[in-house]
């Protein structure tokens, strides 16, 4: 009788892991790509990429994976393909729809092949097709615009996925007839009571300078962090603060591989773990990490900015249009905050400093540097 | 790794050595055993070993876990020995290094890749003639497997009379005797203890069950089983609705074929055939994603519409599955009119109200010990009423009513207080140490139940890997 408490209620402990979303936002920036030629082209890069989605695949029966490149004017979806009848909406660079489960449609022209699983077939086919659409539909015009990608609206097409998977996924919405509005309500409750879809976000980024697009990219970076969807990054050529941060903030991976050669054993041992086995292992981390922010008005990286008391944005000089906030439109004066030398707390100070905060129970130390206008990070 | 494919994993671990070597040599083989048959964490270990051009050292392995880990780390790598899918090997005395076996490296690589001519995938049949629908096949294989599971079940709960097309082949009769199953006596089929066990399995639980009974036996048959395996393999990664060739089948699978459509695992328009279709009791074989579900309901005309793709297949598995609801005051509905599921249920249920979608009934102290006496544990009534819980149910967290789920334990305890398991009692060890130190190495594979300190015993569930543990002490002093 003693054998039956509370404890071995869960009579069939699942041992096995929830299904697994990689969302793989492909950085394919034609001109850093060029840059990167002579020691891996993006044919090799994408075709060890290939076999990366392969294992992510065979990993788990019931994994998934979505593939978006962000490309230098407009985020565009490898795989799944968006159904064919694209309605025309072009803002912000995203030009793409949502990505439905286009897989049917295309299931059909796939060739047989009897050396290939099929189910890997199914994705290569979609994903090298949608890239060669993509590199074709690429114009001159197009690459000389902009020197950067569209990393910010590629994550936030991966978000929308995401959120659109976790929710076919938990079991209310399975059933159909709920309103689909209370299940969004809820959905975060169920979620998290039983892990039905764990998803995360590999970011494979050649480009450098992403600092003006700040904004969006952080707000995806909040969204993820929210979620708990983490974003692994694999930064092989470049450097941006932006993306490091990304990584730091939702706890994902961040490397920067010496040897960009070496990619697929890089993927293999790095980024093919998903939640549940990370749980149980030794994760490549960005390390010291550049917390800096880039300025709302030019979006610039800056290491001393202002801050508006109202809404929090940052700006890179003190001369703003007529006392006003570029964000929120409140009145703010910074130029008496100027002209009195930034109070730069020296850092023995400032270590005594942190200490007596924990001590209080104080926020710690954010907030002496919160309080005064000039901001030091 | 899911309860259907570990006892598949099991039988796989008693293989010897050579027949693993041999059934790594096909992709497929190597694909399927990876997909299905690992643990996770053994699957992220391999990943990470596919393309490492020198062997991975123990001590690098030990960086990459985390210390508290330590356990799921040695289930992992046992389980890759005992599939010798990696080895250990000793360079110096205090150096050890994995290395992948390099068949099922090589195998695994050019899946992942989709190299060679090897032809293990399935070749497709070019034929002009009309090709059968998924719907057809749905229907067929769930034909085939209801009436075996029928078979099974009907006379047992007195629905023998009720006639589903009683046409269950005399090949597929003697396999569910030899898998003691079944039990026939003065002509009347009554089911075992091990078939209550089967039935009460999701679908592709029982399939692999019975198909490691086919494998048992297929040495009397005079098939070899690296055969048969690999046959198996290859089944779940072909694509439901696409005709196959025979042609490149070697001479025990055309042979399998035709035991494998008397289960409605594949279907054949004719025994001459030159081609077959996998049904999806076949193309599930390897994964758990929308698994045919035997309800005549909805089930079918959604489970048809789901293709294989990986998308959304695993959602609609759960939303077609379930039918039970089960209140806190014990009463049963199940939303049903199949004679199957009906005859399950009521091997445990006091059914008492029918209706053309619906019955209902109460689980009663009676009905309870009436199955325990049967042979039916609670943890297979519950695993099943879990599994086949409606999708409202599966809203909740745990999905059954904790006080049923008690409730229905504490029946069953009633009857039987001593619980015995097969195993091996160790002890006289030399010193407290010798003794710890195997304690604590049983108690990460998983495999301690019982230990006493003070008198250094201790009694493991299996002994392979403590003997070579063991040995493996022995050799270093």
């Amino acid at each position: 009788m003693n054998a039956i408490d509370g404890t071995d209620r869960h009579v069939k402990t699942d041992d096995r892991p929830p299904p697994s979303l990689l969302a793989i936002v492909l950085d394919t920036n034609p001109h850093a790509w060029a840059h990167l030629c002579s020691t891996l082209p993006l044919s090799s890069a994408i075709s060890n990429l290939l076999v990366f989605i392969n294992a992510h695949l065979a990993s788990g029966n019931t994994n998934e994976v979505a593939v978006i490149a962000s490309h230098t004017h407009k985020a565009e979806w490898l795989y799944p393909t968006p159904k064919p009848p694209l309605p025309a909406r072009s803002r912000n660079g995203t030009s793409s729809t949502n990505g439905s489960n286009g897989t049917s449609s295309e299931d059909s022209n796939v060739p047989e092949n009897p050396n290939k699983y099929r189910q890997f077939a199914v994705v290569e086919n979609a994903i090298l097709s949608n890239v060669g659409k993509l590199l074709n539909s690429t114009t001159e015009s197009d690459l000389a615009s902009t020197p950067t990608t569209q990393v910010s609206g590629a994550l936030s097409l991966a978000l929308s996925y995401i959120a659109k998977s976790a929710l076919l996924h938990s079991p209310v919405d399975s059933l159909g007839t709920d309103n689909p509005l209370s299940a969004l309500a809820d959905s975060e409750t169920t979620h998290q009571a039983r892990e039905t879809l764990t998803s995360r976000i590999l970011i494979v980024s050649v480009s450098g300078d992403l600092a003006n697009q700040y904004i969006p990219v952080m707000n995806s970076i909040f969204a993820a962090q929210r979620k708990r969807i983490p974003i692994d990054i694999l930064k092989l050529a470049g450097d941006t603060v932006l993306l490091q941060q990304a990584s730091d903030a939702t706890g994902g991976v961040y490397m920067k591989p010496e040897r960009p050669e070496g990619l697929l054993q890089y993927l293999m041992m790095a980024f093919l773990p998903d939640a549940t086995a990370r749980r149980s292992l030794v994760m490549p981390s960005a390390g010291g990490v550049d917390f800096r922010a880039a300025c709302f008005c030019h979006r610039k990286v800056v290491d001393i900015g202002f801050v508006c008391s109202v809404c929090l944005s940052i700006f890179c000089t003190p001369e703003l249009p007529s006392n006003l906030c570029l964000t929120c439109g409140s009145y703010l004066s910074l130029r008496s905050a100027h002209t009195a030398t930034p109070a730069l707390i020296p850092r023995k100070k400032k270590k005594k400093k942190r200490v007596g905060g924990t001590d209080s129970a104080t926020p710690g130390p954010g907030t002496p540097a919160g309080s005064g206008t000039p901001v030091h990070t | 790794m899911s309860a259907s494919s570990s006892q598949a994993l099991e039988y796989l671990e008693l293989l010897p050595a050579q027949t693993h070597r041999k059934l790594y040599e096909q992709p497929s083989t190597a694909l399927a055993v990876f997909r299905c048959m690992l643990p996770h964490l053994a699957k992220t270990i391999v990943m990470a070993m596919l393309y490492m051009t020198s062997p991975f050292t123990a001590s690098d392995l030990d960086a990459w876990f985390r210390h508290d880990s330590k356990r799921e780390r040695d289930k992992a790598i046992s389980v890759l020995e005992q599939l010798h899918v990696v080895s250990a090997r000793q360079d110096t005395p205090k150096h050890i290094s994995y290395e992948l076996n390099k068949g099922f490296g090589r195998s695994l690589r050019q899946a992942l890749t989709g190299s060679g001519t090897h032809r293990s995938f399935g070749v497709p049949a070019q034929s002009t003639e009309e090709r059968a629908s998924i719907h057809f096949l749905d229907q067929y294989a769930q034909r085939q497997w209801e009436n075996m599971l029928f078979y099974m079940v009907g006379s047992t709960v007195g629905l023998a009379t009720a006639n589903l097309g009683l046409d269950v082949g005399e090949g597929t009769k003697t396999l569910l005797r030899s898998g003691d199953f079944v039990r026939v006596t003065h002509g009347r089929v009554s089911i075992t203890r091990t078939g209550f066990t089967f039935v009460l399995q999701e679908a592709n639980a029982q399939v692999w069950s019975l198909l490691i009974v086919y494998l048992k036996h297929a040495p009397q048959l005079g098939m070899s089983e690296t055969d048969v395996l690999s046959f198996l393999f290859m089944l779940g990664s072909l694509e439901l609705g696409q005709e196959y060739t025979i042609s490149t089948l070697s001479q025990t699978q055309v042979q399998m074929l035709e035991d494998l459509s008397a289960f409605g695992i594949v279907y054949r328009s004719s025994s001459t055939s030159s081609t077959f279709y996998p049904t999806r009791l076949a193309t599930t074989l390897t994964s758990e994603s929308g698994a045919l579900s035997f309800s005549s309901t909805a089930g079918t005309a959604e489970a048809g519409g789901s293709l294989s793709s990986s998308g959304t297949s695993g959602a609609r598995g759960s939303a077609s599955k379930g039918y039970i609801i089960i209140e806190t005051n014990y009463r049963l509905y199940a939303y049903t009119a199949s004679l199957l599921q009906i005859a399950v249920l009521s091997l445990f249920t006091n059914l008492t109200t029918r209706f053309p979608n619906l019955v209902s009934g109460k689980l009663t102290k009676q009905s309870i010990t009436r199955a325990v006496k049967l042979g039916i544990s609670s943890s297979q009534i519950l695993s099943y009423l879990t599994a086949n819980a409606h999708p409202q149910m599966q809203k909740n967290n745990p999905v059954l009513p904790p006080t049923v789920m008690d409730q229905i334990r504490l029946w069953e305890y009633e009857g039987e207080r001593v619980e015995p398991t097969n195993g091996y009692l160790m002890k006289e060890f030399a010193s407290d140490h010798e003794y710890k130190d195997l304690v604590a190495y049983a108690e990460s594979l998983g495999v301690l139940v019982w230990k006493n300190e003070g008198r250094r015993m201790l009694f493991v569930e299996r002994l392979e890997q403590i003997s070579l543990y063991l040995s493996k002490k022995k050799g270093e002093r």
